[in-house]
């Protein structure tokens, strides 16, 4: 009686003359990896158009969260830069004496989140204001000075975010001497709540192309597989295995995403550098010192990264919904 | 070498390609299996090359049962059986060494052995200095030439061919039976599946013959004539 399924059985008592040894199966296994990395590599170059389009279109749509990315990194830099040069104004009540002025300044001066405080007395104030105002004269005919002395503070670093500086305004308000306290960060917060909705935008507009590109390289799979059916079937005839044969086809959509992604890089590179000028000439007008920030050397070898894992994800789809499905007739 | 007990393949429609066929091929034995179209020949290579499985019975390949083989096995196996078809099955993108060398490629030899086995094979069935020519550019005969080459460069235990001589003429025909028959003196276990019996009648081996499915006689040729 023969035995029981046990193909080890049937290769060991088959009378073939050469057998590969253990060692020389896994050397056999690492040798087809590089051939089958490079192989693929040239495969794509048989068809020179449909790839160059197929890269291009990767590339445009992989380029755009990447650029959104850029932009949203430089916006959030130069809200930062913004956030950091505001100043809250003390107005102090019109009645108190120079001494209280003088304890009030020492006692702001030992916060922890103040860096300096700057006083303009009530005398100081109406000089400007005559200055800047040019009612000098008008202001002559005046009784009494109007204008409170005020107290100009400067946050301490780590108060110079939105959070920081309404503790600092919370904190500030419940001094007795202090009338008002006015510090302009609305349109930081407003530019922040902008800045945040961009975010989920570009995340919602990321997911769709990424989608996109997982689609685009997993019907060019597809394509090539129904392409090479009968080869696929030839293949298994003479003792492919379905790894062997759908490695090539991994290895390609892994050479379209990392293509792909290095088209991105240099589109987003190319589109940035273009932008450059235009953002300087705009930040000069609000005397504001500014250089577009590109992609970190980590930033760019993340995209790249996620770019062929996604090429390999794309087609490892493909390749595990047609390929397993091809047997010889 | 090859064992059928009792097997049948029934397809969908309840249509019965192979009825309880039986038979033995021994290692080193070369027959022939004949029989008009439809009668089942097709399917019983088929079965044998793991192509198909059998609905009821057993098929045992060099001892070991392979009735119920696990499908990741099946790639294995296929590398010991060295299948010929009619219409080649050659890759038209490659050429006539690359189509030569695929089962060692598959392997994982190196490029060097490919290129030594694969000149050697084609050395063998007569087509020196063809290995750069494309296929599409090889007569019927050398095409079917390359086939065979392909399907004996790992030396493999048992060879199949379904029609070899369907497309070619007499003389082709002929020749390509005699390379069958070289192989089988180096040990090569050979089943060519034929409808010309006049050819059969010529090289006089065991043949099998079906019928509708059926085995209506397992006999040498030599015999019957006597």
């Amino acid at each position: 009686m023969a035995n029981q399924t046990d193909y080890k059985k049937v290769l060991s008592s088959s009378p073939r003359i050469t057998k590969v040894s253990f060692f020389g199966r896994v050397g056999a296994v690492i040798r087809q990896h590089f051939q089958q990395i490079f192989s693929s590599f040239t495969e794509l170059w048989k068809t020179p158009f449909a790839t160059l389009m197929t890269i291009l279109v990767l590339g445009v749509a992989l380029s755009l969260p990447s650029v959104f990315h850029v932009l949203y990194k430089n916006a959030e830099r130069v809200s930062a830069q913004w956030d950091s040069a505001s100043e809250i104004s003390l107005f102090l009540k019109k009645d108190i004496s120079e001494p209280r002025v003088q304890v009030l300044i020492n006692k702001l001066s030992m916060y922890d989140d103040i860096d300096s405080v700057t006083y303009i007395s009530r005398h100081q104030a109406l000089e400007e204001f005559k200055e800047m105002s040019g009612f000098s004269k008008a202001l002559n005919y005046l009784d009494e000075n109007p204008l409170p002395a005020v107290l100009v503070v400067t946050p301490a670093k780590q108060a110079m975010n939105t959070a920081g500086s309404k503790l600092l305004v919370a904190k500030l308000k419940r001094e007795q001497d202090i009338d008002l306290v006015r510090v302009d960060i609305d349109w930081i917060e407003k530019l922040q709540a902008i800045l945040s909705l961009v975010v989920d935008i570009v995340i919602g507009i990321a997911i769709l192309l990424l989608l996109s590109v997982l689609l685009i390289v997993s019907n060019t799979i597809r394509l090539n597989i129904l392409n090479q059916r009968p080869e696929i079937e030839v293949m298994k005839l003479v003792g492919a295995t379905n790894s062997f044969i759908q490695r090539p086809f991994l290895y390609v959509g892994a050479w379209y995403g990392l293509l792909g992604g290095t088209i991105a890089w240099l589109l987003t590179f190319s589109l940035v550098q273009w932008l450059q000028s235009g953002v300087m000439d705009l930040m000069g007008l609000y005397q504001v010192q500014f250089q577009i920030s590109l992609m970190s050397f980590t930033e760019s070898a993340i995209m790249i990264a996620v770019a062929t894992f996604l090429g390999f994800s794309a087609s490892y789809i493909s390749v595990k919904q047609y390929l397993v499905r091809i047997e010889p007739k | 070498m090859i064992l059928f007990e009792e097997v049948s393949k029934i397809y969908a429609g309840n249509y019965a390609a192979l009825k309880e066929v039986d038979f033995h091929l021994k290692q080193g034995e070369m027959a022939f299996l004949t029989g008009h179209s439809g009668s089942g020949k097709s399917t019983l290579l088929k079965l044998i090359s793991l192509m198909e499985r059998p609905t009821t019975g057993r098929i045992v390949l060099n001892g070991n049962d392979i009735s119920n083989i696990k499908g990741n096995d099946i790639p294995y196996l296929r590398r010991h059986i060295g299948m010929i078809f009619q219409d080649h099955r050659l890759l038209m993108n490659r050429s006539v060494l690359e189509n030569v060398g695929l089962p060692l490629l598959i392997e994982g030899y190196s490029r060097y052995e490919i290129k030594r086995r694969s000149l050697a094979a084609l050395d063998k069935v007569g087509l020196s200095g063809k290995e750069d020519f494309s296929p599409i550019h090889l007569s019927g005969g050398e095409q079917q030439r390359v086939g065979i080459a392909r399907a004996i460069i790992n030396q493999p235990p048992l060879l199949l061919a379904d029609e070899p001589t369907g497309n070619l003429d007499p003389k082709l025909s002929l020749e390509i039976l005699s390379l069958f028959e070289s192989l089988n003196e180096f040990g090569m276990s050979v089943l060519i599946a034929t409808h010309d019996l006049g050819l059969i009648a010529k090289m006089r081996y065991r043949t099998l013959t079906l019928k509708d499915g059926v085995m209506i006689n397992d006999g040498l040729m030599r015999e019957r004539n006597g």
